[in-house]
């Protein structure tokens, strides 16, 4: 149910006509072999919609080439870009000077598979850790990472350098961090003037391991790679899949999904305003939040058998039905909820220091945001509309009516107002889909052998964009399967915010772009 | 928010007391899996199966292993015991979907939500599909 | 030289370090209790009936943990600052009449407010020496922090102390404590602005929410206490907790009379204590209750606050008390 921009479409098909291919309908509105011509492509979608951007860069292992797929987001399309480079020579000119959001993705692209980015050059490892060595790049098919012989220890950093200026470390291992990443933090008395990140240090391979499983396995594997947003990752592989495969799935099992997702929504967005105010020493506030999210985990324990995992969904729909008995206590808790949104409303707008500590505090602009290409409510606290439940409906979200909250200030306030706004709108989903539930059957038989084939899939997270790419070869495991998160596409927006503020408002503003490094590092 | 502060203090505390009072499940929790002996119809299978990878004739000649197929977590383990060869289950490794009892196409397996399985001795946790258990369930 | 018994009794058991030393750890279970509950939690629960050994056990299991020194410190003040910080606060505290008498005297001396608020002002400084001394990077800033603060909110805190002397004519706390009795008016009604100010400059000095940054958690991981481990961070949690004793016993002595009140029946000293305790929990619990109402604010914050409005309010509650004095007062 995408939405095509067929102008775009035309606007590649005029400038470049004959030296590309365009499939239209696969890879989202269309796929284009580039052929060699990708930064000319891009710069062309780029002057003609001034809200393209990067979703990810696919790696894929194609024998005797190494493909790279660019996955781009304009203002109604999507579109898949391919580019083909030897093994020999994996050497390939960078995009980020066009946009630069995408430079982790290259990054990652190159630390996988060993694909140099000309301008965008990896020194030492990206996600991978110092005691991997140098030259084995695990995503390829000839590497066994079982077998890999890891380097000794590296040698250890030196920290206090330069006396006068400070390099204070946040991380690993941090209060104001729920996990480990590790940033530098250059000082300068107490303002910051540089931001390094470290990150991988929770890459567990996943995307690797996906690889040798069965795609029944994956789903649970998929699943654990963060523990907040987990329906939505297995929504994402198991969408991808049904994709592949052309099935399609009861609308019983489209409106189970969507109460699902919208479950793991309210959730996560009460536990990251509780964790909001924790960063700004806000106890009181964090206890009162935990203390409402509490009904909710009993509301997933209720409709999904456990309270952090959900694993409703499988290939061909969701795996148990939803009792009838069990809709009053859904509506009775989301009423009390509801009722409680307004008392928080008033804390937020009204409270002093709140305010103090999180008003034009961190900024991100518009421009900015579209640039560095970032999602979710970073995206929407600074002006740019981009949510993937109104652009790209998916499930039953084309029919549930609900607003898309959008926010102009782009600080560090707006970012939690429009999650505390999104709250509503989650409950009203959910009541929604609970008054039009269809009858019928809520899973459908599928075969274990998907054919070869490769798909995507899109799901809007609490924390924003969740990019799928799953590629099949006709066996019971899956060839790629290509995880983009959307922490990771809103660091580099975390690297720009933080500059040339207090140290004191470097946790706030970072905790105000929800971050889960489990996502980030899979 | 200063009212409510108040209030709250003469407000019954939100802490459940637990492990003082145990919190009431739902009936399909994801709990613990039991496994039944009298449909599980495992027969006499060649060494095949034990490896992740899958082989499609295997899978198409016998009858089962479907449960340590689709266990993500590698927690099922096809065991020969009492002359038959039957499923062992290692909670230590398993993480509780409760795949095994879709996928069973016999339903052999079921379903608890006994969930408070800490215990001191790893060994205990792996359930042995003998007689005497069978005889217990 | 005669040794004597009653002086020691005093100084060691009641009212001196065990009291004291109960006190505080009964004031850490107030605190943790009141702040559950606001927060609609239970709060300590399990160790000793209705969680009240919670604080003595946190202590003890501090003082079994091993202790890790970093190689950079500098010895000395790493290993004995806490300890002398926390010898100095309660030796201030033996200076506050519990009792009717205080530990050492019963009579007190004129500007012995003066005394004990140096010795209040010398604990901290050891307490910022203490962070100083971890060569940490959190401990450095934090510690530069403290200083800061505190040092700053000092200047407020002296002048309005000043307030109750003032009225009362004398610098001893004796007789301050005295003249609310002889009057039969605390000076929480006799100056209330005062008494606000005081209780809000006592939360910056005791580093209590909103003026929290020294502890900050989320940024600066312990604080001064980074580098701390087992007896050490034990009296420096203690001695933190006998800081916020001593500024809740300043403000019962200073504003609301003191130990003094109604004798029901004999035995003074025994309802002056107990008037003395009952005080102290209600000017704890206020000041918990205004830690659990808000966040922290940042240094620059707190700093301006001090500057711009704490500062300019204690000159004019110090000048509007001496106009008080001398024109209003008498003809009451």
């Amino acid at each position: 149910m995408l939405k095509s921009d067929v102008d775009i479409v035309k606007v590649i098909e005029s400038k470049f006509g004959d030296k590309v291919q365009i499939q239209l309908g696969l890879l989202g509105t269309a796929a284009v072999n580039t052929n060699g011509l990708h930064r000319e492509i891009l710069k062309a979608m780029v002057d003609a919609d001034e809200k393209t951007g990067i979703t990810a860069i696919t790696g894929v292992d194609l024998g005797a080439n190494l493909g790279v797929i660019y996955h781009v987001h304009t203002a109604k399309g999507f579109f898949g870009l391919r580019a083909e480079v030897p093994k020999e020579k994996p050497r390939i000119q960078t995009i980020t000077d066009i946009i630069p959001g995408a430079a982790f993705h290259e990054l990652e692209v190159t630390d996988f598979f060993g694909v140099v980015f000309e301008g965008n050059e990896l020194k030492g490892h990206f996600l991978l850790s110092e005691y991997w060595p140098e030259g084995i790049y695990p995503l390829r098919k000839n590497v066994n990472p079982a077998e890999v012989k890891l380097n000794p220890a590296p040698p250890e950093e030196k920290m206090h350098e330069d006396r006068k200026i400070v390099k204070f470390i946040i991380g690993p291992q941090h209060p104001a961090l729920l996990e480990p990443e590790k940033f530098a933090v250059t000082v300068d008395g107490e303002v910051v003037t540089k931001v390094e990140p470290r990150i991988g240090y929770v890459h567990r391979g996943i995307e690797k391991s996906a690889e040798s499983r069965s795609y029944i396995q994956d789903i649970y594997l998929v699943e654990r790679v963060c523990g907040i947003c987990n329906p939505c990752h297995a929504y994402g592989f198991v969408g991808a899949v049904e994709k592949i495969l052309k099935t399609d799935v009861p609308p019983r099992a489209k409106y189970l999904r969507v109460i699902s997702l919208e479950l793991n929504r309210l959730h996560s967005h009460l536990l990251t305003l509780g964790h909001a105010g924790l960063e700004i020493g806000y106890e009181t506030l964090f206890q009162y939040f935990w203390r409402d999210r509490e009904p909710i985990m009993d509301l997933i324990e209720l409709t999904s058998g456990n309270r952090v995992y959900a694993s409703l969904m499988t290939i061909g729909g969701v795996r148990r039905d939803l009792k009838d008995t069990d809709v009053p206590k859904i509506k009775t808790t989301l009423a009390e909820l509801r009722k409680k949104l307004p008392f928080y409303r008033k804390v937020y707008t009204e409270e002093p220091s709140i305010r103090a500590r999180m008003q034009n505090e961190g900024v991100l602009s518009r421009a900015d945001a579209i640039k560095l290409c970032v999602v979710g409510p970073v995206a929407r606290g600074s002006g740019y509309d981009i949510d993937v439940r109104k652009d790209d409906p998916y499930e039953a979200y084309g029919e549930i009516p609900f607003k898309e909250i959008v926010y102009d200030s782009g600080d560090t306030w707006a970012r939690q107002n429009v999650r505390m706004d999104e709250l509503e709108q989650s409950i009203n989903i959910i009541e929604y889909a609970l008054e039009h539930m269809p009858k019928g059957p809520f899973r459908v038989d599928v075969s274990r052998y998907v054919p070869a084939g490769e798909a995507i899939n899109r799901v809007e997270a609490p924390r924003g964009e969740l990019f799928y790419y799953v590629k099949g070869n006709g066996t019971a495991s899956p060839e790629r399967v290509k995880i983009r998160t959307p922490t990771y596409a809103n660091i580099p927006a975390f690297l720009k915010t933080a500059i040339g503020e207090n140290i004191a408002d470097v946790p706030p503003n970072f905790v105000s772009l929800d971050p889960c490094f489990s996502c980030t590092d899979r | 928010m200063w009212k409510r502060t108040v209030s709250h203090i003469f407000t019954k505390p939100a802490t459940t007391k637990y492990p003082f009072v145990k919190p009431k499940l739902a009936d399909d929790f994801r709990g613990k899996p039991e496994w039944t002996t009298k449909t599980c119809n495992m027969i006499d299978l060649s060494g095949t199966q034990r490896e992740m990878g899958f082989d499609v004739q295997a899978f198409l000649n016998t009858n089962c292993t479907v449960c340590c197929r689709d266990c993500p977590a590698n927690a099922i383990e096809i065991v020969e015991i009492d002359g038959r060869k039957r499923p062992q289950f290692d909670l230590n490794k398993c993480i509780f979907c409760n795949q095994c009892i879709e996928s069973c196409p016999r339903n052999a397996i079921k379903g608890t939500n006994i969930y408070e399985l800490a215990t001191t001795d790893k060994g205990s946790l792996v359930l042995k599909p003998t007689l005497k258990e069978a005889k217990k369930q | 030289m005669a040794v004597d018994f009653w002086l020691i009794e005093r100084i060691l058991i009641f009212p001196g370090f065990t009291f004291i030393l109960l006190l505080t750890l009964f004031c850490d279970w107030v605190e943790r209790k009141i702040e559950a509950r606001i927060q609609n939690r239970v709060g300590p629960l399990v160790a000793g009936p209705i969680g009240l050994f919670q604080p003595m056990a946190d202590f003890i299991k501090l003082l079994t943990k091993e202790e890790i020194d970093p190689r950079d410190a500098k010895k000395t003040v790493f290993k004995f600052a806490p300890l002398v910080a926390f010898t100095i606060m309660v030796f201030a505290m033996c200076f506050l009449p519990i009792d009717g008498a205080s530990v050492i005297s019963s009579g007190g001396f004129n500007g012995d407010l003066i005394v004990i608020l140096t010795f209040s002002t010398i604990a901290s400084f050891l307490l910022f020496l203490s962070g100083w001394a971890s060569s940490n990077p959190y401990g450095t800033i934090s510690s530069a922090r403290v200083l800061t603060q505190f040092l700053g909110y000092d200047i407020p805190l002296f002048i309005i102390a000043l307030t109750p002397a003032f009225i009362a004519g004398s610098l001893s706390i004796f007789a301050i404590a005295g003249y609310q009795v002889n009057k039969a008016v605390p000076f929480i009604i006799m100056a209330p602005w005062a008494f606000v100010l005081f209780l809000i400059t006592m939360q910056a000095e005791l580093e209590k929410d909103p003026f929290d940054v020294p502890d900050a958690e989320s940024e600066l991981v312990g604080g001064l206490e980074t580098e701390y481990t087992g007896a050490k961070l034990a009296f420096l949690h203690l001695t933190r907790d006998v800081q916020i004793v001593f500024g809740a016993a300043l403000i019962v002595e200073l504003f609301l009379g003191g130990p003094y009140g109604p004798v029901i029946g004999g035995l003074p000293a025994f309802w002056y204590s107990l008037w003395f305790v009952l005080k102290l929990l209600a000017v704890v619990i206020v000041t918990e209750y205004v830690t659990t109402l808000f966040a922290r604010l940042r240094i620059d914050q707190v700093l301006s606050a001090n500057w711009k409005i704490i500062l300019p309010l204690a000159v004019l509650s110090l000048m509007l008390t001496v106009a008080m004095v001398t024109w209003v007062y008498p003809l009451v």
